[in-house]
């Protein structure tokens, strides 16, 4: 079915990737040959055998069956012991002369093939092939292993309250968390070869009997579209896959969490896995899934509305504090209090500068010390913290090149930032901050409330693999109403409404 | 012609747009000078059509880290058509920009308040876009320079933290009207009540000390003694069509305040009044409206009739006769009527002065009486103003006594004395 959906793709495809038709290794037709050296030699032509270092060819006489035979296998991404045990050791020893090859060799999965190119993909994925003479068939035996590091502790999402596995580097491991969170036959593991020269494999995820197909199909013509030579991991993907390239808000989840992907999952979303990306992309996200945590639900009701509440306020504290001093002291004067109206001219009094260009200067400077925080290396990363406290605040300050105000705003703004988890959200914020502090300083709050409007109009009109962004807020569909608050466990009846489930009901 | 790519067609016309559009004449708010208070007085001799503006300019460098030995406050007096022009004149002097969004009072002098061209003054305020409808009028027996010159509050030095926190504690204890400038306008266009203005002086009066009832007196009459500030905050000035005729004592404020459903209620009236038990001691009160007043209007008549019905919750703070009232029912009662009749007493005597002294009530009750007509018409042919000094008003009290300090019973003195 997919085939036909997608043969005019195809097609191009086919056209474009005629570059690659001189490779030989990518010849379908070309077959080996049942003479033992000839293959041998076409296979240390396609390795540029022996220059290729760990590229290994172990030459072997077949007792009993009486037969020589040549194992090819790339020996950095494949089980040496494995070949060495379940291989080469009962071939050596064989004693009988009428037995298979298959019975003789006890590695897990084997396989046959005949044609050169397949031979090339599975030893490219770590796999060891058997070459024998006098046979026309080469056997694929399944033998990988690529070095990865162990399940660790989440780095960006942590939570206190709840599982603390993080997807790894290893598609199959992860595949592995999640499948050990649904245990059922409905969860489907699909994969799909997003690049050409590398080779890189992306694991569509999802519930069949919960996921629309037509989320699944789009996503899938999302992936094979593409049309490059690499692809490394999945923080380049979501930029070929998502909707909007240059727009401030993200429209892709990045979760490094297999229990958030998780319970994307049971909602009817797709998850898409790939190796050498410690995360997971959820698709399609709307607004509420970059406001949320997935220790909103694992906190008791009250306990879980409470960090929304504060990391709403957060939000808009990160929003809106700089703009709205800015709007106040350079055009609302009469809004403030006259304690803090003679405070705020107090302190301004011996400063150089107007409000605005004082602000946006803090601002930059907060933002510098942020971005330098994280490239730093560690040893002298405690240093930069008290550098960038003690030099720009206090001396600042001390020099009139900022009121203390100002340090107090810009640094209540930065903080709150740090309450909006998810990184993609956290940079819409922030730039989206800049834009409100000039919009405050050229128009005062009549510009921020015309900005905020705009923005709100620009939010509602995004659209992310057909899902409107505000989505089930705006517009209003039937869901467990997971927006701004969470309801009780009990009352999360329904799967979101956007996502058109096969199956609505949770519960 | 060179095709220009959309960003950069973007990024000219954001520049254009900002820089069109965008305002870029604003002023910092260190660049501005805060007037706290307008004075108005009639100049002495200068030609006619000019008064005398002083402004009160607060200082914001007052007590900041920076530059905190700065005085916290300037005032300048001057000669001048209006406060509107005046704003451009006291630059001459001045060096920031005058700015009204600190401006909380306009101080008059009681002798420009009771010239007859006061009112013309007054509503070039409606005129100015930053004049704020809730400033409040302030009548000073002195000229407003001298007044503001010779109030130096030691302690709450900035201006605008001292007339913020007078004016917040005269609400709560009625010592002071509101005196707002919007009511100013409302009660002189609709010509049927008189307007209560905040009297204050700063000039002590020597013979007027030592008053019988400590509650009737007005700014200058109260005696006190000791390192302070000289500047009294008491009574009302009463303006009758936009012209000060007369002054309220303290107890006259608060009682307007208790017969009028339009003020806000006071929170804490303290105050004496005669023990039924001892004619030398005098009880003191905390008297408070409870809930609104009821009125009951006959207008039909030849001589219209009024019935107030203003119920009063009342605490007793001391007993110096040593009556334990909570034992007796009897000693109760008495001094429930006692209270009732010296308040009812009050109340008709400060009735009385107003039908025939002022010949306006300052209660705001022509509102209440409007709705007894079916139309504006109707109720303007009736004259409010002209026909309330003829009415026969009834008031009567409804008294409850709360409780009596937060102790009840008192020793018997006998037996400490034993």
């Amino acid at each position: 079915m997919l085939q036909k959906l997608f043969r005019g793709k195809k097609e191009k495809r086919a056209y474009n990737g005629s570059k690659l038709d001189g490779d030989m290794s990518k010849d379908n037709s070309e077959k080996i040959d049942s003479e033992l050296t000839k293959t041998v030699n076409i296979f240390k032509t396609i390795y540029s055998y022996p220059d290729n270092q760990d590229v290994t060819i172990r030459n072997i006489h077949i007792n009993g069956l009486n037969k020589d035979g040549a194992l090819l296998f790339i020996s950095t991404i494949t089980d040496t012991k494995v070949i060495d045990e379940y291989v080469i050791e009962p071939l050596l020893k064989n004693q009988d002369s009428e037995v298979k090859i298959d019975d003789l060799v006890s590695v897990p999965s084997i396989s046959k093939t005949t044609a050169i190119a397949d031979i090339c993909t599975e030893v490219n994925n770590g796999s060891a092939v058997l070459f024998v003479d006098e046979e026309t068939q080469a056997y694929i035996l399944n033998a990988s292993n690529f070095e990865s590091r162990g399940i660790e502790k989440p780095e960006n999402e942590t939570v206190v309250k709840g599982p603390k596995e993080a997807f790894i580097e290893k598609a199959s491991t992860n595949i592995s968390l999640i499948r050990k969170r649904i245990k059922n036959e409905n969860l489907v593991v699909e994969t799909q070869t997003v690049s050409k020269r590398s080779n890189n494999v992306a694991y569509i995820v999802y519930i069949k009997n919960v996921t629309n197909d037509d989320i699944v199909d789009k996503v899938k013509s999302r992936l094979h579209t593409m049309d490059v030579d690499a692809v490394q991991n999945l923080s380049l993907l979501e930029q070929y896959i998502e909707e909007s390239h240059v727009s401030i808000f993200p429209t892709v989840l990045n979760t490094e969490r297999p229990d958030r992907a998780v319970s994307f999952l049971e909602d009817g979303y797709v998850v898409l896995l790939m190796d050498n990306s410690p995360d997971s992309l959820v698709v399609p996200a709307t607004f509420w899934s970059f406001y949320h945590t997935s220790e909103d639900h694992y906190l008791r009701l009250p306990y879980g509305n409470f960090t929304r509440v504060l990391r709403l306020f957060a939000l808009f504290v990160t929003l809106f504090t700089s703009a709205l001093y800015v709007a106040v002291v350079t055009f609302h004067v009469e809004m403030i209090p006259p304690d803090l109206l003679l405070a705020i001219a107090s302190t301004r009094e011996l400063v150089p500068f107007p409000a605005l260009f004082e602000v946006l200067l803090m601002e930059i400077a907060f933002e510098l010390i942020r971005e330098a925080g994280l490239r730093v290396p560690s040893p002298i990363g405690p240093t930069i913290g008290i550098v960038g406290a003690l030099i720009l605040g206090q001396a600042a300050v001390e020099a009139n090149i900022v009121s203390p105000i100002v340090v107090i705003v810009v640094a209540l703004g930065g903080l709150s930032s740090f309450a909006i988890g998810d990184i993609s959200m956290n940079f819409a914020i922030r730039l989206s901050r800049f834009i409100f502090v000039i919009a405050a300083g050229v128009f005062g709050m009549y510009g921020m409330v015309a900005l905020f409007t705009l923005g709100v109009f620009y939010l509602v009109s995004i659209r992310t693999f057909g899902v409107p962004y505000l989505a089930p807020m705006t517009p209003t569909y039937k869901s467990s109403k997971d927006t701004i608050f969470r309801k009780m466990l009990q009352n999360e009846i329904f799967r979101p409404g956007y996502m058109k489930p096969k199956d609505m009901k949770k519960k | 012609m060179k095709i220009v790519n959309l960003p950069c067609k973007l990024a000219l016309f954001s520049l254009f747009f900002l820089l069109l559009t965008g305002c870029w004449d604003q002023t910092e708010v260190e660049q501005l000078a805060y007037v706290v208070a307008i004075g108005l007085d009639k100049p002495e001799d200068v030609k006619e059509g000019l008064v005398e503006i002083t402004y009160l300019i607060a200082n914001p460098q007052s007590g900041a880290k920076v530059g905190g030995d700065e005085p916290p406050r300037e005032i300048i007096s001057f000669s001048v058509n209006d406060f509107i022009n005046a704003r451009n004149l006291a630059n001459t002097v001045i060096a920031k920009q005058i700015s009204y969004d600190l401006l909380r009072f306009i101080i008059v002098s009681e002798e420009f308040a009771k010239d007859d061209d006061f009112i013309k003054w007054m509503y070039d305020a409606t005129k100015a876009t930053d004049f704020r409808r809730d400033l409040r009028i302030l009548v000073s027996k002195e000229s407003p320079s001298t007044f503001m010159q010779n109030n130096e509050p030691l302690v709450d030095k900035r201006p605008h933290k001292y007339f913020d926190l007078i004016f917040k504690r005269g609400k709560e204890t009625g010592t002071i009207p509101p005196g707002e400038l919007f009511s100013f306008y409302r009660i002189t266009e609709s010509d049927a009540n008189v307007f209560l203005g905040v009297y204050a002086t700063t000039e002590q009066e020597e013979e007027g000390a030592r008053q019988e009832d400590s509650d009737q007196i007005i700014a200058g009459e109260f005696d006190s003694s000791g390192e302070t500030n000289t500047t009294q905050f008491a009574g009302s000035a009463v303006f009758k069509e936009g012209k000060m005729i007369d002054t309220l004592t303290i107890e006259e404020t608060r009682l307007s305040f208790l017969l009028s459903n339009i003020f806000e209620k006071p929170r804490e009236i303290l105050t004496a009044m005669p023990d039924p038990f001892d004619e030398d001691y005098q009880l003191t009160t905390r008297i408070q409206r409870d809930g609104n007043i009821d009125m009951n209007m006959d207008l039909e008549k030849e001589k219209p009739t009024i019935d107030v019905t203003v119920p009063i919750v009342l605490e007793v703070m001391t007993n110096h006769s040593m009556n334990n009232y909570s034992d007796d029912v009897k000693k109760r009662e008495k001094l429930e009527d006692s209270l009732e009749d010296t308040l009812t007493q009050k109340f008709e005597d400060l009735i009385k002065k107003t039908q025939e002294e002022f010949g306006a009530e300052p209660f705001g009750w022509s509102l209440i009486a409007r709705k007894e007509f079916l139309s504006i018409p109707e109720y303007e042919e009736f004259n409010w103003m002209k026909t309330y000094p003829e009415m026969e008003i009834n008031v009567n009290v409804n008294l409850r006594i709360d409780k009596f300090g937060r102790q009840i019973r008192l020793p018997d003195l006998d037996e400490v004395r034993d």
